[in-house]
């Protein structure tokens, strides 16, 4: 029990590096598959065709190879150490690939979402004069996202799991610093367990606000 | 008002228009007829870009819609249009519904839009709706309030695309009394619908349509009761 109070300090900080990761790719992940998706619905063939092979590429192969290629392969080919900084590089390459990773996922979530929005209501919006663009951002998009709130919190909780395959590229998060603590202590059982009961109060509660807000939305449904 | 000029649609190598000439005066009332599959929806919506044109001209509101130079959200502006399924914003309260177009596309501020919409709210009589949403209507209340949102845009031309066959049929009456009464105030209208009481009693001429094409067209009384086409006296004799 001595073990766990004292290294319980280093763990919490691990767990906070964990969560900014976490939000950080969550916001990221959004922003991208929001683009992505669009670009999936464009009538122009060329961006279309982009979105489809970013979707496939990162859906097809596993997150911790495109981790070890990104973060450790390109600087073996490419100055990008020097170009954003030895510290740097490895954390925002790590950052990136992530959240590109998940919005992959995002993309086809929020895709999903906007095919779901009946054909009549972007029929209505022409038919007021409505741009493409005041049809997606006030009439479509709209109504999607109510639809597309419970897949994308699954997609949160994934995203906050998949920060755990940070570690093994360097990173310094929640994973990391347990098997530090364990180098010194050798208390594998004890830690572990800590680390994984601090990632199920992290996740339990993101999932148990999702159901609150679903639930709410399901009251005024509209 | 509208101009057409051969007017030809398919959809893949299925052809639906097979040539449509007509021309609909200011403030006229024309009402589209015809078996199911003749090609008067489609027609409809090619009248303001939803489909489009394969081949031929269309000349509406004084603009041109089939040449490419033609701003199409321009001229939809001018031409309103009403839905068979009400198509109103799920999303959005009954105000929300009707000020949206002027506000985003005609750039007019909140509180003028709002004045427009309660106008348009006391003409179709739901003045006591506008903070209920779409789903809390009965359908025929959800169709006046589609009328009202179209007639918020102050287009020259009203597009109806069978307003009421989705309704029940006690809710046919109030929707076909508002449109009587635009039709009253001088409002240009093509109708695509099946209710032949309001082709023959608010209609200033009736355009039969069948495979693609204008069979007949006249005034309603003479296209009633004396249809020339045989296709026509076909069609009435088993509607009526």
């Amino acid at each position: 029990m001595n073990v766990i109070w004292q290294n319980l300090p280093a763990l919490l900080d691990g767990l906070r590096l964990t969560v900014q990761y976490a939000l950080g790719a969550i916001v990221l992940m959004v922003v991208i598959g929001l683009v992505a998706a669009l670009m999936r619905l464009s009538r122009f063939r060329i961006l279309n065709w982009v979105a489809w092979a970013y979707v496939e590429i990162f859906r097809s192969t596993p997150l911790l190879v495109q981790l070890f290629f990104v973060v450790l392969g390109l600087p073996a080919i490419l100055p990008v150490n020097e170009w954003f900084g030895q510290l740097t590089y490895p954390i925002l390459a790590a950052a990136l690939t992530l959240s590109l990773n998940e919005g992959a996922y995002v993309t086809e979530i929020i895709r999903a979402g906007i095919l779901g929005v009946d054909r009549g209501q972007k029929e209505a919006a022409d038919s007021i004069a409505m741009t493409g663009f005041q049809t997606m951002r006030y009439i479509v998009l709209p109504q999607a996202f109510k639809r597309m709130i419970p897949p994308l919190v699954n997609q949160a909780a994934q995203t906050i799991k998949d920060t755990s395959l940070l570690a093994p590229v360097g990173i310094i998060e929640l994973v990391y610093k347990g098997e530090i603590v364990i180098a010194s202590t050798f208390a594998s059982f004890s830690i572990w367990g800590v680390i994984a009961v601090l990632y199920f109060i992290l996740i339990f509660s993101v999932s148990q606000c999702a159901s609150y807000l679903e639930r709410r939305l399901q009251v005024d449904k509209r | 008002m509208i101009n057409v000029k051969n007017l030809h649609k398919s959809f893949g190598d299925k052809e639906i228009l097979k040539g449509i000439d007509t021309h609909v005066a200011e403030q006229e009332v024309v009402v589209v007829i015809g078996p199911s599959g003749s090609g008067k929806s489609t027609f409809l919506r090619c009248l303001n870009g939803l489909e489009r044109v394969t081949s031929g001209e269309i000349e509406i509101a004084g603009m041109k819609l089939t040449d490419p130079k033609t701003n199409i959200h321009k001229l939809r502006q001018h031409v309103g249009m009403v839905f068979q399924q009400f198509n109103l914003f799920k999303h959005l309260t009954i105000l929300e519904n009707i000020t949206i177009g002027p506000r985003k596309v005609k750039k007019m501020s909140g509180r003028e839009a709002d004045q427009v919409a309660r106008a348009l709210l006391e003409k179709v009589g739901l003045t006591d709706k506008e903070a209920s949403f779409p789903d809390e209507l009965s359908g025929g209340q959800q169709q006046r309030v589609a009328i009202a949102r179209a007639l918020a845009m102050e287009p020259a031309v009203m597009l109806f695309d069978e307003p009421t066959s989705a309704l029940d049929p006690e809710m046919v009456g109030e929707v076909l009394q508002v449109m009587k009464s635009l039709a009253a105030d001088g409002m240009t209208m093509v109708v695509v619908t099946h209710e032949m009481g309001f082709a023959r009693e608010v209609g200033h001429r009736v355009i039969f349509m069948d495979d693609g094409l204008v069979v007949e067209e006249g005034k309603p009384e003479a296209l009633f009761s004396n249809p020339q086409a045989q296709r026509t006296q076909d069609f009435l004799a088993k509607i009526i």
